[in-house]
């Protein structure tokens, strides 16, 4: 087995949770029925479009698009995002039990992991930071301050980016990873 | 079949699937995905709101989304053809792209009818619940994009596959 690659050096960490991960039924599970993986991928594109569609409605309010709708008003889409997030993190924890080599010591798997941890912060910063009390007043035809239009267009940069690296996963596959398949 | 093949093997077919640089074939389809996100999720979160979620959310306004939507399928429709162009006789001797073409023709056809008809009457929409004709639209809007988007995916796993993702 080759050394870490990647952008964090985990080296003898990430040597024992990837070896610790296949030997659990979920690995199995994952590796050993053909219909799992496409199913998987299927569902983790399904996730993506509503986490991004909804999360997105929201996000563009912010940054001007749409004016006529109220801002609280869009952020009750929100639920289903959060819902398109935990199924995207459920078939996500599939692939990497089924594959973790190919993901743990991926430069694209460890910038989308810090995409989604950013993303994670700046929702945090709007929603507790003091932007959201202030943009859910705001009413049709109303612009956005500009704490909350920079929330948004963050917010849409970092999920851009999401799928970015997740596609870029292939084409930085370590090199001893044979292809799953 | 020797069109396809000479269109597979023409110098832009060449360069999309083999060129060694990012900006090919990894740039090409991560396009295909920025676009399925914008043109299915928004049509999702329509959808949704038609169906009665957040439904202190105007419907009215939500016509404005619908050129982000419009950008997401030409976006797709552009690097779906440099996709296919780079994997003509692979992909069109598969019964899943076909399926997949079905289901996107009929969910244009039903996103732009649903503009035309739902979204012209904005008044009607303010107006209580969305109608059941209405709903009826989003459902199936939300079973045709959700087939596009699955035989999209198995494309690279049922009929004939390449390799080629």
């Amino acid at each position: 087995m080759m050394g870490p690659t990647g952008l964090i050096p985990l080296g003898g960490v990430l040597q024992s949770a990837a070896a610790w991960t296949e030997t659990t039924w979920l690995h199995y599970f994952a590796t050993n029925y053909k219909w799992v993986w496409a199913t998987m991928e299927t569902l983790h594109f399904l996730g993506m479009g509503l986490l991004v569609g909804t999360v997105g409605v929201l996000d563009l309010r912010l940054i001007g698009v749409a004016k006529g709708l109220p801002i609280e008003s869009t952020q009750k889409l929100v639920p289903w995002g959060i819902a398109g997030f935990v199924l995207n993190t459920l078939t996500g924890i599939v692939f990497l039990a089924g594959a973790p080599y190919q993901y743990l010591y991926n430069f694209a798997f460890q910038m989308k992991v810090l995409f989604m941890i950013a993303a994670g912060i700046n929702v945090m910063l709007f929603y507790w930071g003091g932007a959201w009390p202030k943009a859910k007043r705001v009413g049709a035809g109303e612009s956005a301050h500009w704490a909350a239009w920079l929330a948004g267009a963050t917010s849409l940069f970092l999920w851009i980016g999401v799928m970015y690296w997740g596609r870029m996963l292939t084409f930085f596959r370590p090199p001893f990873v044979v292809p799953p398949k | 079949m020797e069109l396809l093949a000479s269109l597979e093997h023409s110098g832009f077919g060449t360069w999309v699937r083999e060129a060694p640089t990012i900006w090919a074939y990894p740039t090409v389809l991560f396009l295909h995905t920025v676009g399925l996100a914008f043109l299915v999720g928004i049509n999702v979160a329509i959808d949704l709101r038609i169906l009665g979620v957040a439904s202190s959310m105007p419907l009215a306004p939500m016509k404005r989304l619908f050129p982000w939507m419009w950008a997401g399928f030409w976006v797709n429709a552009a690097s779906g053809v440099a996709l296919l162009i780079a994997d003509a006789t692979t992909k069109l001797a598969n019964p899943v792209f076909g399926v997949k073409m079905a289901f996107i023709a009929l969910g244009v056809v039903n996103m732009a009818w649903s503009k035309k008809r739902l979204f012209s009457d904005p008044e009607g929409l303010e107006r209580g619940p969305a109608s059941s004709h209405a709903k009826r639209v989003a459902i199936v809007s939300l079973l045709l994009w959700i087939g596009a988007t699955t035989a999209g995916r198995l494309m690279g796993y049922l009929g004939p596959v390449s390799g080629l993702e």
